[in-house]
């Protein structure tokens, strides 16, 4: 009898990399729903190409590198999704497809693949397109007409006569799932549930957002406007936690999601851009592994202990 | 004080069930193979040959110093081999076999009588005399762990009975039909040691157990009961310390450093059975479950063969693929059923083909969860890129060696990435590096 001899843990989670993978794209369910509904098949339409191309390009990549292909762990399929949901929806298709192929390629494979990037795939795609076709991106149609209806401005550039309620449920113009905060809300849920993520990030990223953004603008109605317009929800929740991009150690991650907070707040107020969050967390991500390096770690049993000199 | 830890995991306890609401019963096998290198330290040296008549209790085999501890016939009969096996260590152990010949003869044994009235000062040596190691799993001489240095001073004795390990219950089960001789045992040490505080710490899911022991410990001086929340490892020896007593055992260092002893529940009913009964270490509770027939806890002999057991437990119920000696999280695998159970065997767990088949380990997705599961503080997903590397210097400025293998990272790795094996694995080649050096060391000194 031969038996097998592989060494502990003889038990693992059930939770594989594409399980949690698989549990971020039902999270981002109602957003998707909430997108179609208020914006109808044309945003079907995006976030379609977006998430084929994003697996395409991956396959290829892959195929071509002589790797093993990884797509069923969905990490790129997640990356296609959060594209097409955070541009508007009228953006032509070829250029959510070149956002696409741009975050798998560029942004994650040469640094690496799953796990070593270190910009978040999505975002850098966003922020690359929104440099080079910045209108196309930010002319946002305002809600109830067809999908080639005139364009509106975001919320962000116009913030008058838009009420809280309308912010919330996603009556008003922005990209495809960053308008209804509910579906985000519901989409946070899910996540804690299946501990996908921790709170620790979508919660300090929003609250010190709000709170900074109460310190300067010394109004409560403005300062709930700040979190709920725009992509600070989303963004808090399915893009500031990206696993490889945000910090691991508990303190980092707090320092880094206020970080988010305080920069989003102070480009939206200051800058010239009207939407922050994109940039805020790609500055962060550059930060999150120095955060990691100089936040010291809480041994057990080196606290008070000196650190060895290395000879 | 806050009776847990940080970190850990959940592993379903679902595996206990089988075992834990059944008693325990008693095998004995017709023949048994008695190693030599049961405890850490240096192996005993046999004392019997070929042919000989030996009772139950005998010394077959003599402690090699103080670091070493006697091993003892667990079945009286005739000698049939003394030779080495193939063991779970690397290199091959000495093995003594004797036959069974049912008449459980036992040796002439000289009982100390009462714990409360025995002379403190023949405490340790009694336990020395007995053989008996640490029965959790690390099988340290016990009797060194109680020889403190004129420097050394113990205040709190911690009983383990945390029992936090998947499928196991054979401690679960002693602290239910045993509870007395527990406390016994705790007795004696802290008598011995002269220490006015013992702490018997047990996870709050086995609330039977913990009732029992609180009913025994009734009107004994000192003894307290503590239920700590149930979370894998809480029965790590350096957790317990901490949700017991609230200290942290300086890296690299042991428990006496900050005042405390832990000693196992089946270690302390050895105790009281050495005190009381004058008689060493020759059977323990073992939990034998996973895909046998009849899953049991059985009272063994030790040097009891794993496919006598197996048998006794109605046999195998599907195929097997993998046999573990102890639980889930950090139980060693046994590459055949030839293989006898030793002093510190816990449990016998079997798994068919597909539960025990080998993970296939993925790219780190640097999701953190290794980081915050471990109860130590390290950044296993890290120390995986150094080890994977054979960066054994980058290894230890990142702590490997306070990295108690536990499995909790391994466990929680969306990736199933071999964390704790390569762990285990640096740690070893570290320790055989200073000992290396030391020996250099030593070789240049002496020139
Ligand atoms: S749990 Fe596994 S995948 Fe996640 S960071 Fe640790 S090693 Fe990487
Ligand atoms: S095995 Fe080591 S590194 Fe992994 S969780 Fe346990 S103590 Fe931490």
């Amino acid at each position: 009898m031969s038996l097998i001899l592989s060494s502990a843990p003889h038990i693992r989670t059930h939770n594989t990399t594409t399980r949690l993978m698989g549990n971020v794209l039902i999270a981002l369910a109602p957003c998707v729903a909430a997108g179609v509904y208020f914006f109808g098949l044309r945003a079907a339409l995006v976030l379609a190409v977006s998430t084929a191309s994003a697996v395409l390009a991956e396959f290829v990549w892959q195929k071509l590198a002589h790797q093993k292909v990884r797509i069923s762990d969905l990490s790129a399929a997640v990356t296609g999704l959060l594209i097409g949901l955070i541009v508007s929806p009228t953006v032509p298709w070829w250029t959510v497809m070149i956002g696409s192929f741009f975050a798998i390629i560029v942004v994650k494979q040469l640094f690496g693949g799953v796990g070593d990037n270190f910009l978040n795939p999505a975002l850098a795609a966003r922020a690359v397109l929104l440099a080079s076709w910045p209108t196309r991106l930010t002319s946002h149609p305002a809600v109830g007409f067809s999908a080639d209806a005139v364009s509106a401005a975001t919320p962000l550039a116009s913030m008058k006569g838009i009420s809280l309620n309308d912010l919330l449920l996603g009556h008003v113009g922005g990209a495809i799932g960053e308008t209804c905060k509910i579906a985000i809300l519901v989409g946070l849920a899910y996540l804690l549930i299946t501990r996908t993520i921790s709170w620790r990030i979508p919660v300090f990223t929003v609250a010190s957002a709000f709170l900074f953004n109460l310190v300067v603008s010394g109004s409560l109605n403005d300062s709930l406007t700040c979190i709920l317009s725009g992509g600070l929800l989303f963004g808090a929740v399915f893009m500031a936690t990206d696993y490889a991009t945000s910090p691991m150690q508990s303190y980092a991650q707090m320092i880094y999601s206020v970080l988010i907070g305080i920069i989003t707040v102070v480009i939206r107020k200051w800058g010239v851009y009207p939407e922050g969050v994109t940039y805020a967390i790609l500055i962060a991500n550059i930060v999150a592994p120095l955060l990691d390096r100089f936040i010291p770690q809480k041994i057990y049993g080196v606290i008070g202990k000196k650190k060895e000199v290395k000879a | 004080m806050k009776g847990t830890f940080r970190g850990g995991v959940h592993p379903s306890h679902k595996s206990k069930d089988p075992t834990k609401g059944v008693k325990t019963r008693e095998y004995v096998s017709d023949t048994v193979k008695i190693i030599m290198n049961m405890n850490i330290g240096a192996p005993a040296k046999p004392c019997v040959k070929k042919g000989d008549q030996v009772r139950v209790g005998q010394v077959i085999g003599e402690a090699q110093g103080f670091m070493s501890v006697p091993v003892h016939a667990s079945v009286s009969g005739t000698v049939l081999a003394v030779e080495p096996i193939p063991y779970l260590t690397e290199a091959p152990s000495m093995a003594i076999t004797i036959q069974n010949d049912f008449k459980d003869e036992w040796v002439e044994l000289h009982p100390l009588g009462d714990v409360e009235h025995v002379d403190p000062k023949l405490v340790i040596p009694a336990i020395q005399n007995a053989g008996i190691c640490g029965m959790g799993g690390a099988c340290f001489p016990t009797h060194v762990k109680l020889s403190l240095k004129p420097d050394q001073k113990c205040d709190t004795i911690i009983v383990n009975g945390a029992e936090c390990e998947t499928h196991l219950t054979a401690d679960h089960r002693l602290m239910l039909e045993n509870s007395k001789r527990i406390v016994d045992g705790l007795r004696a040490v802290m008598r011995a040691l002269d220490v006015k505080n013992g702490v018997i710490a047990i996870e709050d899911n086995k609330a039977d157990a913990i009732a029992a022991m609180k009913e025994a410990s009734f009107g004994r001086q000192g003894v307290t009961v503590k239920s700590l929340r149930t979370k894998y490892p809480q029965g790590g020896e350096k957790q317990l310390i901490e949700a017991i007593t609230g200290r942290q055992v300086p890296s690299g260092g042991l428990p006496i450093q900050v005042n405390v002893v832990v000693l196992n529940v089946g270690t302390c009913a050895a105790i009281a059975d050495a005190i009381i009964d004058g008689k060493p270490l020759i059977s323990r509770i073992t939990t034998i479950t996973g895909c046998v027939r009849n899953p049991s806890n059985l009272r063994l002999r030790i040097g009891t063969l794993v496919e006598d057991l197996i048998g006794e437990c109605g046999g195998f119920s599907e195929e097997a693929g993998k046999i573990v000696f102890g639980g889930a999280m950090t139980g060693l695998p046994i590459p055949n059923t030839a293989v006898p159970i030793a002093k510190a065997t816990n449990g016998v767990v079997v798994y068919n083909k597909h539960d025990g088949a080998s993970v296939e380990e993925g790219p780190c997705i640097r999701c953190g969860k290794c980081v915050s599961v471990c109860p130590i503080g390290l950044n296993p997903f890290q120390i995986k890129a150094a080890a994977d590397a054979d960066d054994l210097e980058k290894c230890k400025a990142l702590h490997v060696m306070d990295c108690i293998l536990c499995g909790s990272c391994s466990f929680d790795c969306p990736s199933r990435r071999w964390l704790t094996a390569s762990f285990k694995n640096a740690k070893q080649k570290i320790t055989l590096q200073a000992k290396k050096a030391a020996a250099a060391q030593q070789g240049g000194t002496a020139k």
